[in-house]
């Protein structure tokens, strides 16, 4: 950053502008002295690999994109949603390494390596419906549906988690997932429903 | 026990799940923003930081380096676009600020769109666009200086003397209250994809009126209707906040014929609080006059609601707070007050939500006042007709008070203001009326009988999550005397014949009663003469007989439905063709007060809370409701939306309200960190009692319409139980601890 | 959001050498151009809305490894920077032993951020202020120093009493900081000038005259951990926070409340506040007011209304002064009414 020109470091420019696509450089101690120019241009996209419902999806993508809109925009996984773009709604929670987590706070950069599961990953593949699905139709534990994937995702994890011993702790950890339509109560006993059946799965 | 499903009591139907519900839980249902287009370019609107003024220069030069730029839509490009004429209601806009420039009348106004080969590159050129304004003073809200007053120019009940009544009467009350802006808020954002083929434009946009968007997107672009395909499968929450045309559908569709490429707008959470409509502020001024046992001889309820500058828009609640109890005599009246502000718009149960609090927490303080029992004060006052001697079509009020306050346990209650408590928690219990008006509207729709036993319905309804699909396709299959799981239904697409504004709480009367006359034509073809006698009962292979007795294998009705409440008459002052209306994307809604009978659903909803008697938290442990609403079409999705509509009350009392700086009449807390809503945390007990009733008077079907009677009453349900637990009366929403910290 | 050259770091030194090609005015680490990206809840939240504008992002998630331990020694308990809120909040003996530290964290934000959020990355949240938040704002002192502040005549029931200036009033927005504040953390750093330790009552900069420079971290330099010395007041520890609805929402009011009590007097007690001061707040002259004392209604009360003596209201906020005490008044008398197991 020598000459004020955010992001464009002259030495980093020349060593990389022949590329078409970067992946990112994983910085070790090597690179202490100096760092190896990962992704200079920040104007290139990134060419990343990730692993979404245990398969591989090749994408280049600005190094901006979100996960979320890595997954509805790139990959064609439509199911998780955008509410709020800020970590403030809990439509587009998926699992990172079978953790919930928002996708619209998470570089997709940053998924890279980790194990991305989303709404269309949970059922089986023959269409059984994972039995926190089948519990949430059981229970009409959503009405317009627009929430209801983060709020599907956000219960598996919610049971896995060991915090769905309890209505006041199923309310208390599922409170990250904002349901307009207020299908608060069903949703309680749709977990109700699933997390013994889960343990015995 | 699933509660979810409750057992269906007499004239209710069964509590099937919902048609969608595998599309909905498996992420395969979509809504508009995941519809596939091919290479779309995405856009990121930019919105007006001024209030009132003018835009005096646009300098795009950074915002035109950003690469993957493709165009910047400001008002000196988009004079093409045709501004559509503002009336309330009737499918129109949202505003009739429908320029992006250069005059700016209400903060957040959208004043350009940048469109760019991505989202992330769209929204950089978004914040490189440099535009300067002059700025004028704006006027906020209520007693902002520069505010101006009209009528509200809407109708206002008046009977009897209620000024002489008043003065007579030996217990007075006099209270003024107020409710304040709030926003819809859905989950799903206010989205826009535009494609064109040729001169034919595809618009997927979450809708609560398809041919209102075909309509007024054909308008806005100059173009044919018939060029304009509107799109949308599920609608991801709406809450009236997407019953109106706004003036983004059009520059996304012009910016889509300029490019010639897909466009696709996703707007960030906070420009939908200025880029749509919302809930105004509003004002209430009450007098009563009544007798000691209650009775209550005169009630005078004005209101005042502010508006935008251009646009008269108000709710006039007083048409049903004046009718819906025996008052003696009532006189009303409703002032709009103008400000710099985006037009309002309906929102959940528009009317009746600030005027019904008002109406039943006065109803509370009288009960106090006279030391009476406020279900008992309910039930003196409870009548066959109103001031005006309007009769009602049914009412079952204070069958709905029984019930609920005996599963409410309300007998235990101690009625001297905090005498109940839980160690450090003060107890309150309140209760209050729920009412909302009837409506129906002209309606088509086309079902296809196959002979194999299956069935397809096409209406052009919305699924917003009331569970029009599932109750429609109830409907078919009972008048086809096939299982539920034979018919198809399906919705949100303009190619489907048109039913009306889901607004109103009028779509499962209108499309079910449409529905019901298409299968009766069926089963008349099919079956000869005596349609009664095969409805419900016929066994799929007679009705296989009788395909193969007409040598086909389908048979195919479109069916129109007008009502007589919307039919042109006298009475309806109507002279339109309703169906030519609707066709034009203006739908014809009648009933409420407005027909020859009054034709209302009824509730009564009682709130347990609890205030913490240090620190002043409110919390809300208990809810009850019992609301009859004539037939109930399914119990699952009926309570589903009961259930969801008192957490909105609760909502509406405690949480939500939209701050606004007074200095810029600007929202501050415009994201959902700010404006709060409540976590499945607030929400603990809950029970919706179904009470049986049947009205037969009000439609073909008997339904009268239930997603927007559950949050109206349930504010001042709230209020009253705070005063309960408190000994303070909150007048003035929503409750909010600071308001409780003075004792 | 501004375009931003994107790595991930494989350990602290190849994360901090990142730094050296830094020459920018950069004054502090907040708002230096290049930021650490750990959970991103803010960093990622604040460059969506143009307010953070970092033209390199250091990803150190790999780092959770190394710098996200969670461990007991005789002197303490040792917080790695790296775990996530979830982690040390669900954690069983943090849960029994420094209770005041677990339930912060469980009380705030959701669990899914909490399940992302780093506890290093934690305390450094930024304000929720709107003004600061929304760029078309032209007054910010915190996001464009000398420009004014929106917040003194605006909405701002959710904004500080204490510690304010008259250039700043936004509020700190955390809670697990002040459970760190009682407890008298101290906090490990590393970055381009090598190894430190610092009190963490010295992390957090009131805005005084400078509200743009909200911390005491020079570019480049990373929380590695947090230190907890195992206090006899850590047992008796507690959080309470005070908020409009009942999760998922930042604080009003909150206080975090750690005891030592010789039968029922207090020997020592350490209390911090949130939701109503500019930065994680050591309420001093409230824990001097308890000294000795036996805690009653009287002496809370009395050691609140110290807490709030230099208090400055706005027209929004003044209840805040009123909440807050009686938030502490509340939880030193549920922290005296504490079961501890010895």
């Amino acid at each position: 950053m020598t000459d004020g020109t955010p992001g464009f470091s002259r030495r980093n420019f020349l060593a990389t502008s022949a590329a078409s696509t970067m992946s990112v450089a994983l910085l070790d101690r090597g690179a202490r002295a100096a760092p190896t120019p990962a992704q200079a241009n920040p104007r290139e996209p990134l060419k990343l690999t990730l692993k979404i419902n245990g398969r591989d999806r090749e994408l280049s993508l600005d190094p901006r994109t979100t996960l979320l809109d890595a997954l509805r925009e790139h990959a064609g996984l439509t199911g998780s949603k955008k509410g709020c773009d800020h970590g403030q709604c809990g439509a587009c929670t998926v699992m990172m390494d079978g953790r919930r987590i928002l996708s619209c706070l998470t570089f997709a950069a940053s998924a890279q390596d980790h194990d991305i599961t989303t709404i269309e990953g949970l059922a089986q593949t023959d269409g059984t419906l994972h039995p926190m699905q089948q519990a949430f139709i059981d229970h009409d534990a959503f009405q317009c549906g627009y929430c209801t994937p983060g709020q599907i995702m956000s219960a598996v994890a919610c049971v896995k988690e060991g915090h769905a011993n309890s209505d006041p702790d199923i309310r208390e950890y599922m409170s990250g997932n904002l349901c307009r339509c207020a299908a608060y109560p069903n949703i309680v006993d749709a977990i109700k429903q699933a997390a013994p059946q889960m343990k015995e799965g | 026990m699933n509660r979810a499903a409750p057992e269906p009591q007499a004239n209710m139907g069964q509590p099937e799940p919902r048609l969608e519900a595998r599309l909905k839980v498996t992420g395969e249902a979509r809504y508009a923003s995941d519809m596939p287009v091919h290479n779309p370019a995405f856009a990121f609107l930019v919105t007006s930081p001024i209030a009132k003024g003018a835009i005096t220069g646009i300098d795009d030069k950074d915002a035109r380096t950003v690469p993957g730029v493709l165009g910047i839509f400001t008002h000196e490009n988009t004079a093409e676009l045709k501004k559509l004429s503002w009336s309330q209601g009737g499918g129109g806009p949202t505003t009739s600020i429908q320029d992006l420039g250069p005059k700016i009348q209400h903060d957040g106004q959208i004043v350009a769109m940048t469109v760019a080969d991505t989202f992330e590159a769209a929204r950089e050129a978004a914040y490189k666009l440099k535009i300067s304004y002059q700025e004028e003073i704006p006027s906020a809200t209520f007693d902002s200086p520069g505010v101006t007053q009209t009528d509200a120019k809407k109708p206002t009940p008046k009977a009897g003397n209620a000024e002489a009544a008043f003065n007579d009467a030996p217990v007075k009350l006099e209270v003024a209250y107020s409710t304040p802006t709030q926003h819809h808020n859905p989950i799903e954002l206010f989205t826009t994809t535009a494609s064109w083929d040729g001169d034919q434009l595809t618009v997927y946009e979450p809708s609560q009126f398809m041919y209102g968007l075909k309509n007024k997107t054909a308008a806005r672009l100059g173009i044919k209707p018939d060029k304009v395909h509107a799109v949308s499968p599920f609608v991801g929450g709406a809450f009236g906040s997407k019953s109106q045309q706004t003036p983004r559908t059009g520059l996304v569709a012009l910016a889509a014929r300029t490019l010639n490429r897909p466009v696709k707008l996703v707007p960030t959470r906070d420009q939908g609080f200025t880029i749509a409509t919302y809930r105004a502020e509003t004002r209430h001024a009450i007098k009563i006059g009544a007798a000691e046992n209650g009775k209550i001889a005169s009630f005078q309820h004005d209101g005042w609601e502010v508006t935008s500058r251009p646009d008269n828009y108000s709710v006039a609640g007083v048409e049903d707070s004046a009718r819906m109890y025996g008052f003696g005599a009532v006189k009303t009246a409703v002032t709009t007050v103008h400000a710099d502000r985006n037009t309002p718009g309906f929102m959940r149960s528009p009317p009746v939500v600030p005027y019904i609090y008002a109406l039943e927490s006065a109803l509370d303080e009288l009960a106090v006042k006279l030391k009476m029992d406020p279900i008992e004060l309910r039930r003196v006052n409870d009548s066959n007709k109103d001031a005006t001697g309007k009769e009602w079509s049914s009412r079952s009020l204070m069958k709905c008070y029984d019930q609920a306050a005996e599963a409410f346990g309300w007998s235990r209650r101690s009625a001297e203001p905090g005498s109940m408590r839980d160690g450090n928690w003060l107890i309150g219990w309140g209760c209050a009326s729920a009412f909302y008006p009837t409506h129906i509207g002209a309606a088509t729709a086309r079902v296809k009988f196959n002979a194999d036993g299956h069935a397809r319905v096409e209406v052009a309804a919305h699924e917003i999550g009331t569970g029009v699909m599932t109750v429609v396709g109830q409907t078919a299959a009972e008048r086809l005397g096939i299982p539920l799981d034979r018919v198809e239904v399906v919705v949100g697409d303009s190619n489907y014949p048109p039913v009306p504004v889901a607004g109103g709480s009028n779509q499962t009367a209108s499309c079910c009663s449409v529905v019901m006359k298409a299968c009766d034509a069926i089963m008349a073809k099919l079956g000869g003469a005596n349609i009664k006698e095969t409805v419900g009962s016929g066994p799929v292979k007679d009705v296989a007989a009788s395909f193969s007795k007409l040598g086909v294998s389908t048979v195919e009705e479109y069916a129109e439905f007008v009502p007589d409440v919307v039919k042109p008459n006298a009475v309806t002052s109507l002279v339109d063709d309703p169906i030519k209306k609707l066709y034009e994307g203006s739908p014809s809604l009648g009933g409420g007060s407005h027909g020859e009978k009054l034709m209302y659903a009824m509730g009564a909803e009682f709130i347990e809370v609890r205030v913490h008697a240090l620190t002043g938290e409110i919390r809300v442990p208990r809810i009850v409701g019992a609301f009859a609403a004539g037939r109930i079409m399914n119990t699952r999705t009926a309570r589903s939306q009961y259930m969801g509509a008192m957490i909105w009350g609760v909502s509406s009392a405690l949480h939500e309200a939209t701050d606004i700086d007074k200095r810029n009449a600007r929202y501050v807390n415009d994201n959902l960190a700010d404006y709060m809503i409540p976590v499945n945390a607030d929400i603990q007990q809950l029970e919706v009692i179904l009470v049986p009733e049947q009205d037969n008077f009000i439609n073909p079907v008997g339904v009268k319409g239930i997603g927007e009677l559950g949050n109206v009453g349930t504010a001042a349900a709230v209020t009253n139980a705070v005063y309960h637990a408190t000994g303070v009366r909150i007048r003035e929403l929503p409750v909010r601890l600071e308001k409780l910290l003075t004792t | 959001m501004r375009p931003f050259e994107f790595e991930r770091a494989s350990d602290n030194q190849s994360a901090i050498a990142t730094f050296n090609d830094l020459r920018s005015a950069d004054i502090d680490a907040v708002n230096a151009q290049i930021q650490y990206l750990a959970g991103g809840t803010t960093l990622i939240d604040l460059m969506k809305l143009d307010v953070m504008k970092p033209t390199k992002v250091i990803d150190i998630n790999a780092l959770q490894q190394a710098n996200g331990n969670i461990e007991f020694k005789n002197n303490g308990l040792r917080l790695g920077a790296m775990a996530r809120m979830s982690q040390v909040a669900d954690h069983a003996d943090i849960q029994q032993n420094y209770p005041v530290i677990a339930q912060a964290l469980r009380l705030a934000a959701s669990a899914q951020i909490r399940n992302m959020a780093a506890i290093g990355g934690n305390v450094l949240q930024r304000t929720r202020c709107t003004y600061f938040r929304d760029t078309s704002y032209a007054n910010c002192n915190k996001r464009a120093p000398g420009s004014g502040c929106a917040a003194l005549e605006g909405v701002n029931r959710s904004h500080a009493v204490l510690g304010v200036s008259d250039q700043c009033i936004a509020t700190y927005p955390g809670d697990f900081a002040q459970a760190l504040m009682a407890l008298d953390a101290q906090v490990e750093l590393d970055g381009p000038r090598g190894k430190r330790t610092i009190p963490f009552a010295s992390l957090h900069k009131k805005p005084d005259q400078t509200p743009n420079i909200e911390t005491s971290l020079t570019p480049g330099e990373l929380i590695t951990a947090f230190n907890v010395a195992a206090a006899p007041y850590a047992k008796r520890s507690l959080f309470l926070k005070v908020r409009d609805r009942e999760s998922y929402e930042f604080a009003l009011a909150s206080a975090a409340v750690a005891l030592d009590l010789d039968n029922s007097n207090v020997r020592q007690a350490r209390i911090a506040l949130g939701g109503v001061a500019t930065v994680p707040w050591r309420a001093k002259e409230a824990e001097a007011a308890l000294a000795g004392n036996k805690i009653d209604d009287v002496t809370a009360k009395r050691a609140a209304d110290a807490a709030f003596a230099d208090a400055k209201p706005r027209e929004h906020n003044a209840f805040k002064i009123e909440l807050g005490k009686r938030t502490l008044t509340r939880a030193l008398l549920q922290a005296a009414a504490m079961e501890v197991p010895t």
